[in-house]
């Protein structure tokens, strides 16, 4: 029975060639070959634009605190790894014009291109290296998420280690169109520029009088909305002295536009001096 | 070739017996008898309720809850008062009267022997219906592209302010919200109304009568929401954020009547679109031989129909806090402002799916006419449409990473977003196979894809930033999200739009659109788009905020490039309009299959017919049957000969 079943099939498996036979062949052709240079040509463009990238970033004088260094790094990574598939499009974009070529003519062209209906191994070559890609930038984001907010709100009081230094706490009130800066710690001062010292961690009561305003410190990568009728929390450790931007990155009405501020990056000797010109003393 | 192949007799319907005569309101009701209805029971309305609303008498925190109820009255009378003016409830009217319409009736209705005047009526005609919501459509692009030439010129007047901060404000706002009704309509409604129904072989949409009534809602829609500019304004951009709406002028009534009665119009709609593609397809279209615009406007149909009423529901609850002094989301008086926001993005999201998912799947549609091959893994592109719908349910978070709301949500919803890129990875590669090894025919709607995909891959890869939450706490709410949304609604929309429309025009007008002058404004339109936007990107990395009307000096350089830019784009679109009007009003007259294509839609006779087809088609073959037998294969063949022969000799 079963030798009956084997005589009665086509000998296909001594009539398929290998894959690796078949793989040669596809790499021979030209088409596929100019278009891997173009791929690679691409890919190699990519590093120089992830660069600019950063470049626009870093223009106003950041980063100037880890959270921001994280985001660069972030930024930097998932412009590398969306290289291959911008390349990919792109060199099949771009082989598609100059090399298969346009037809030119005013009838429907006769001449039929070649009937390529699906190709397994594009399907699931595709599907894999699409999904593993996306895996990679979900795996990264997840575990960068984790440390920005383990450098935000990890200097809680509730979660402080015994030797880590203690926050200081702020809270920031957004009303249209000022911010303003309390600092309860150091007898409730009130300051509509914010002044952190330098390698201190900052955590951040933010809340809002009137609407939805949000609280973004621009070169420390660090916003949140500030809501009327709730707190919300963010933080940062400032690893760099000088002047920031904070703007107001929700629309607030009217005067949304001018609603910015600084935040100045000073020593912990002029941190303490500013507190005590601000009237109040030292506590901590 | 063609799809159709077997012609089926039709036999006589018998018609069943019919009550009443022909003739009353029904034939008289038109666009004038609508605005004539709509404004008198405006006016009425407001003249009435002026003497009975006791004025700012009500709450001492809302003292303009009464001119709020007395203006909201107003706008819903206007709708309410068109729609009984334009004839939308005659039918329904008769019908419960106990005289249904007859035949001479229906016929009327759908526009028979009344020259151009069926585009000013109630017509139930899907290709009228589909001809008003492209001049529709091409009248709002008409307000929000001068709106937005005038928010450049703000933004490009670096040294001073051009206009008042709130009118900036409300143009923002009313520009917004205006191309994305725009961007909503501007496929699925010519096309899917026009277009979809010769494609599946039908003779018309499945509900006629409810066709008419979307396109009048969202006409009725349309002047409460273009009117807010003259009452005050949006003040509060195109998400209407609350309570920011709540402190704005009885311009955001307007906006609000606009959506709640947009969202009737998109809901109708999308009953309609389902129900005619699921049930009025051609005998032998099976599901597997459907062309793939049809599954593409499914699949935005399908999410609209969803997710529309939550969009609808936060204008209704955010009107009642303005008319009835109810308090959903006025924190200080228990409300929630994550609340509206919650329910805003839960439609905000899956919208642009709504707009970028037709506008995809025409794409599809003419590059397999015009690369002469077959869609590339026809499954795999309708796995990637049904991935969207699936995957764009539970992404709406993204939009409120940094609101505070749930900072543990940012896990979760950073892992949908980032999936949402596979399925859309599924449909770049049935473009990218598709174009394998094909020799495209260079015409405008071909350029579009080549432009459509360039802008999708830089959309989507800015995308994956933003998707990121600590990238997304440096970029949300700057202009880098702008420039990225742009990319995916206007670039990827917007240029598929104009390619596909071109490639339906001599279908839909009976002309040949005139390529020349429209490749032109094409062109101009999509470089300057480059220009302007990535240069947006750059200010958005710099730090630039969105929605602001002065800014540091640090961004000044990459505004003026913006503002240029934008004037160019512009200038491309107005050469690209008066291509399309000039080759509508006396362009070649078109054959009725200039593009030698294999869908139903081409085969029937150009101007269509009332009924479409002179007897309804019955489909054999799948709609891609293009292409030659691949020459590689015989080289492989032939080297797989030679191997085996060595083989075998060995």
């Amino acid at each position: 029975m079963s030798i009956e079943t084997q005589a009665d099939q086509p000998e296909s498996p001594t009539n398929r060639p290998d894959s690796t036979h078949r793989m040669k062949e596809w790499f021979s052709r030209p088409y596929v070959r100019r278009i891997l240079i173009i791929f690679i040509a691409l890919n190699i463009i990519i590093i120089p634009i992830a660069w600019l990238v950063i470049h626009f970033l870093e223009l106003s004088g950041g980063p100037a605190s880890s959270i921001m260094e994280e985001i660069e790094t972030t930024i930097f990574v998932f412009t590398l790894v969306s290289a291959p598939l911008m390349a990919a499009t792109a060199a099949v974009l771009i082989y598609s014009l100059f090399g298969w070529g346009l037809i030119k003519s005013e009838e429907p062209p006769m001449q039929e291109s070649p009937a390529i209906r699906t190709n397994a191994v594009a399907v699931v070559g595709w599907i894999t290296a699409t999904s593993l890609l996306a895996a990679f930038l979900v795996i990264w984001g997840l575990v960068e998420l984790a440390t920005i907010t383990a450098d935000s709100y990890g200097s809680t009081p509730s979660s402080q280690q015994p030797n880590a230094t203690k926050p200081i706490d702020i809270n920031v009130t957004g009303q249209q169109w000022v911010w303003t800066f309390e600092y309860p710690d150091q007898q409730r001062i009130q300051s509509d520029i914010l002044v952190v010292p330098i390698n201190t961690p900052l955590y951040f009561n933010v809340t809002s009088k009137d609407v939805i305003h949000s609280f973004w410190v621009v070169e420390m990568g660090v916003k949140i909305d500030a809501n009327p009728g709730a707190v919300t929390n963010t933080g940062f450790t400032a690893n760099k002295l000088g002047t920031f931007n904070i703007r107001c990155a929700e629309l607030c009405g009217m005067h949304h536009a001018y609603m910015e501020t600084k935040v100045q990056v000073v020593t912990q000797a002029q941190f303490d001096s500013w507190i005590r010109e601000q009237g109040g003393k030292r506590t901590a | 070739m063609s799809q159709t192949a077997v012609i089926h007799e039709q036999k006589a319907v018998p018609q069943p017996k019919q009550h009443g005569k022909p003739g009353g309101f029904l034939y008289r009701a038109n666009i004038f008898t609508g605005l004539i209805g709509g404004i008198g029971a405006a006016v009425i309305t407001y003249a009435i309720g002026d003497k009975l609303v006791p004025w700012g008498t009500q709450n001492a925190d809302f003292s303009q809850v009464g001119l709020n109820a007395l203006v909201f009255c107003t706008f819903a009378a206007w709708v309410i008062g068109f729609m009984v003016g334009i004839g939308a409830f005659a039918g329904p009217i008769r019908w419960a009267l106990g005289h249904d319409l007859t035949h001479v009736d229906a016929e009327y209705m759908a526009g028979k022997g009344q020259g151009r005047m069926k585009y000013w009526k109630y017509t139930t005609d899907h290709k009228v219906v589909g001809i008003q919501y492209l001049i529709m459509a091409l009248v709002l692009f008409g307000f929000g592209g001068f709106f937005a030439m005038l928010i450049r010129t703000e933004l490009g007047a670096t040294w001073r302010e051009v206009f008042d901060p709130n009118f900036y404000n409300s143009l923002i706002g009313t520009h917004g919200i205006v191309m994305i009704i725009a961007m909503i309509i501007v496929v699925a409604g010519p096309l899917g109304n026009f277009i979809m129904p010769l494609m599946i072989g039908a003779r018309d949409m499945a509900f006629p009568r409810l066709n008419a009534l979307s396109f009048w809602l969202l006409f009725a829609a349309v002047p409460p929401l273009v009117l807010n500019l003259v009452m005050g304004g949006i003040r509060d951009g195109w998400t209407a954020y609350q309570p920011l709406g709540t402190q704005a002028p009885i311009g955001m009534i307007g906006y609000q009547v606009c959506i709640i009665t947009f969202a009737f119009s998109t809901g109708i709609a999308g009953v309609n679109l389902i129900t005619t593609i699921v049930t009025m397809r051609a005998r032998g279209m099976t599901w597997a031989r459907t062309p793939i615009f049809i599954i593409g406007t499914l699949a935005a149909a399908i999410m609209g129909l969803i997710w529309f009423p939550m969009f609808q529901y936060a204008q209704v609850l955010a009107a009642s806090d303005k008319v009835l002094g109810t308090s959903f989301f006025i924190p200080q008086q228990g409300g929630s402002v994550w609340l509206y926001e919650n329910l805003f993005w839960l439609l905000g999201h899956p919208e642009v799916y709504v707009i970028v998912v037709p506008a995809t799947a025409g794409i599809l549609e003419l590059m397999v006419v015009f690369l002469r091959k077959p869609l590339f893994s026809y499954k795999l592109a309708v796995a990637g449409f049904a991935g969207v719908v699936g995957i764009s349910a539970v992404v709406w978070v993204h939009h409120m990473y940094m609101t505070g709301f749930a900072p543990a949500a940012g896990y979760p919803f950073m892992l949908s977003t980032e999936l949402i890129s596979i399925p859309f990875g599924f449909l770049v590669l049935v473009m990218l196979g598709t174009m394998w090894r094909g020799k495209a025919w260079n015409r405008l709607p071909m350029m579009a894809v080549y432009a459509v995909i360039i802008d999708k891959i830089i959309g989507g890869i800015t995308g994956v930033y933003l998707s990121d939450v600590p990238v997304d706490q440096y970029m949300h709410g700057s202009m880098f999200v702008v420039a990225h949304f742009h990319y995916m609604l206007m670039g990827a929309g917007l240029f598929a739009a104009m390619g596909v429309i071109a490639y339906w025009f001599p279908k839909m007008t009976g002309r040949m659109f005139d390529e020349r002058i429209g490749k032109i404004g094409f062109w101009t339109a999509f470089l300057a788009f480059q220009v302007t936007f990535l240069s947006m990107f750059v200010a958005g990395l710099q730090g630039m905020p969105r929605r602001v009307l002065q800014f540091d000096n640090a961004f000044e350089i990459s505004n003026w490039i913006s503002t240029i830019g934008a004037y160019c784009i512009g200038i491309g679109m107005l050469i690209f309009l008066y291509a399309l009007i000039t080759s509508w009003r006396g362009g070649k007259i078109a054959p009725a299959n200039p593009w030698g294509a294999n869908t139903l839609e081409w085969q029937t006779e150009t101007p269509v017919p009332l009924a479409n087809f002179p007897v309804l088609p019955v489909v054999t073959s799948d709609p891609y049957n293009y292409g030659v037998p691949d020459p590689y294969l015989k080289v492989q063949e032939q080297l797989d000969q030679d191997d085996n022969e060595t083989v075998g000799a060995r």
